[in-house]
């Protein structure tokens, strides 16, 4: 474990110092910030593009409700595949470009290489979800004067659980499959799976399949339990990560 | 004298590819050591399996007396190693790089302090500011050897460590591996034969995937020479070198512009008996019959079949 403190410290560098720092980031923040703005305004903008259409049709008005699960919906959906998308090379970039090579022949094990990136992708996950959850709850409170927090970080943290799994899984799978988008294409017939899998009532409820639908109720406000989901999804990761690191033993560079 | 490297029948297999096949290597504590053979010979799968970074199909491979697949970080901390075509991060700079890979041994940072500025010193590096994305290959071959110096090793391991140098860098190069004689064992392989009769102590030569010589430089040279048989005759020396091209133990055959004749044989007391005759058949005059002197070029060739009949 010599230098597992080291190449942490380089993947920080790295996210911070390549295109890493503008995607994922970028998304988030992009959602965050006109998310509310988006919930507040929606109704106005349908009335003016649309009213004829809509007849004696009435929507109802806009609340922070809806800013809160247009947030978890944007985490569910583009942040999610987004992020398998550029986890897919997260382990196969550096065998292709060699640098796996040179860490690897240095007092650093395979495990601390997986170890490291996931504990540091984990946390910056971490950091953007609750950075951007901040930044929803603020706007919510500004447009709306209105914004209760449980509701709205409970359901983040919930999807968090939900993020890092999938981490996980594309750890796993990028020292699987070499080709990245190869990897990407197998994470999203993952999550296609676990969403088809929530529908069955036990797998929803003690499994982490419960988490693609969770968020969004937590969000509601509805009375949910998400203990189950969360606690399989993170144990669940733990194992991803630990078979990720197998498997990387086992691979001839 | 000890061994920093033992290879015991070692054969490494892809699919139906024998990379290696049944390689038994030594090499001591303290020489520098010359890894020769021709492209595709097995050099680099060697040093994958040397490194751990590629598992052996059967025999045993030890590396600082230590069996290769037992190697923990407390004997990586001991080797220096420098891939063929070494991988970086392209957003680094060399000093962060060489900074990055000095945490990698835990060095102190007073020590890495020094070590860095010395090493990209004598890579040449110093005053470049530029991210090692934007350097050249030679720049980034420069600064793969630097950073396999970083832990002042004990055992150095470089795959084509010249091979993308120019002769000034070369030179630099060789001149610090000569540097560490006796007290760093470098183990090189390379295709380029004059690095390796300039620096190396001992050299082993590699051909599809066997070992099929290992000595000291001088004695591998004088065993061969002993192959070589130097003829000068007075005309008909074409004709002649048709004649001997024939015999069975002609291994090859070279006829300069002067009558001389470069015979290089398998098997030397039938040259002896036979070439007499055959210049008699020609009824051409003899000047001189003498045995070659051979160079490490002229021996790896021979060795791996590189001549022309």
């Amino acid at each position: 474990m010599i230098g597992f403190a080291a190449f942490a410290q380089k993947e920080i560098l790295e996210i911070v110092r390549t295109w890493r720092v503008w995607v994922l980031p970028g998304i988030l923040l992009f959602f965050a910030l006109t998310g509310p703005i988006m919930a507040r305004f929606t109704l106005e903008i349908i009335h003016a593009l649309a009213s004829e259409q809509l007849g004696n049709f009435t929507l109802p008005d806009p609340s922070y409700v809806d800013a809160y699960t247009g947030w978890i919906k944007n985490l569910s959906q583009t942040a999610l595949f987004a992020l398998i998308i550029v986890y897919g090379s997260i382990v196969s970039s550096e065998r292709r470009s060699g640098t796996a090579i040179l860490v690897l022949t240095k007092p650093v094990s395979r495990g601390s290489f997986i170890l490291a990136k996931a504990t540091v992708h984990s946390a910056f996950l971490a950091v953007l979800v609750v950075i951007g959850t901040a930044v929803t709850w603020g706007l919510t409170a500004v447009v709306f004067e209105e914004a209760p927090g449980p509701a709205l970080w409970s359901a983040a943290l919930a999807w968090l659980a939900f993020g890092i799994l999938f981490i996980a899984l594309m750890t796993l799978l990028s020292v699987l499959i070499a080709p990245a988008a190869g990897a990407a294409g197998a994470g999203l017939g993952a999550y296609a799976l676990i969403s088809i899998a929530s529908l069955w009532t036990p797998l929803g409820r003690w499994s982490p399949a419960g988490l693609t639908t969770i968020p969004t109720s937590l969000a509601l406000g509805e009375p949910v339990d998400a203990f189950w989901p969360v606690c399989t999804a993170l144990l669940l990761a733990a194992a991803l990560f630990a078979l990720a690191a197998a498997a990387f033993q086992r691979n001839e560079l | 004298m000890t061994a920093a490297i033992r290879v015991t029948g070692l054969t490494k297999t892809y699919a139906q590819h024998r990379a290696l096949d049944n390689v038994d290597l030594v090499v001591e504590e303290g020489s520098i050591f010359g890894f020769l053979g021709p492209n595709g010979a097995g050099k680099t799968t060697l040093l994958r399996v040397l490194t751990g970074l590629a598992r052996s199909t059967s025999g045993v491979v030890q590396i600082l007396g230590h069996n290769v697949t037992a190697v923990d970080d407390s004997i990586r901390a001991r080797i220096g190693f420098l891939p063929d075509v070494p991988g970086f991060y392209d957003w680094m700079t060399a000093e962060e790089f060489l900074r990055f890979v000095g945490r990698l041994f835990a060095i102190d940072r007073r020590t890495l302090d020094e070590r860095v500025h010395m090493l990209l010193d004598l890579a040449g590096l110093t005053d470049v500011r530029t991210t090692i994305g934007g350097f050249s290959r030679g720049m980034k071959q420069r600064l793969g050897v630097a950073q396999a110096l970083i832990n002042a090793p004990q055992l150095l391991l470089l795959d084509e460590p010249t091979s993308a140098l120019d002769p000034m860098g070369r030179r630099d190069v060789l001149d610090m591996l000569t540097s560490l004689r006796g007290r760093t064992t470098v183990f090189f392989s390379t295709h380029i034969l004059a690095d390796v009769e300039r620096v190396c102590d001992t050299v082993a030569i590699l051909d599809h995937g066997r070992v099929v010589a290992q000595g000291p430089i001088d004695e591998l040279t004088s065993r061969y020479a002993e192959r070589k048989v130097i003829l000068e005759v007075t005309d008909a020396a074409g004709q002649l070198g048709q004649d001997i091209a024939r015999e069975p133990w002609a291994a090859s055959v070279a006829v300069g512009p002067t009558g001389v004749i470069e015979i290089t044989v398998s098997d030397m007391d039938a040259a002896r008996r036979t070439i007499p005759a055959l210049i008699a058949g020609r009824n051409t005059g003899l000047r001189r019959m003498e045995a070659g002197e051979m160079g490490l070029e002229e021996v790896f060739v021979s060795l791996v079949g590189g001549g022309t009949k």
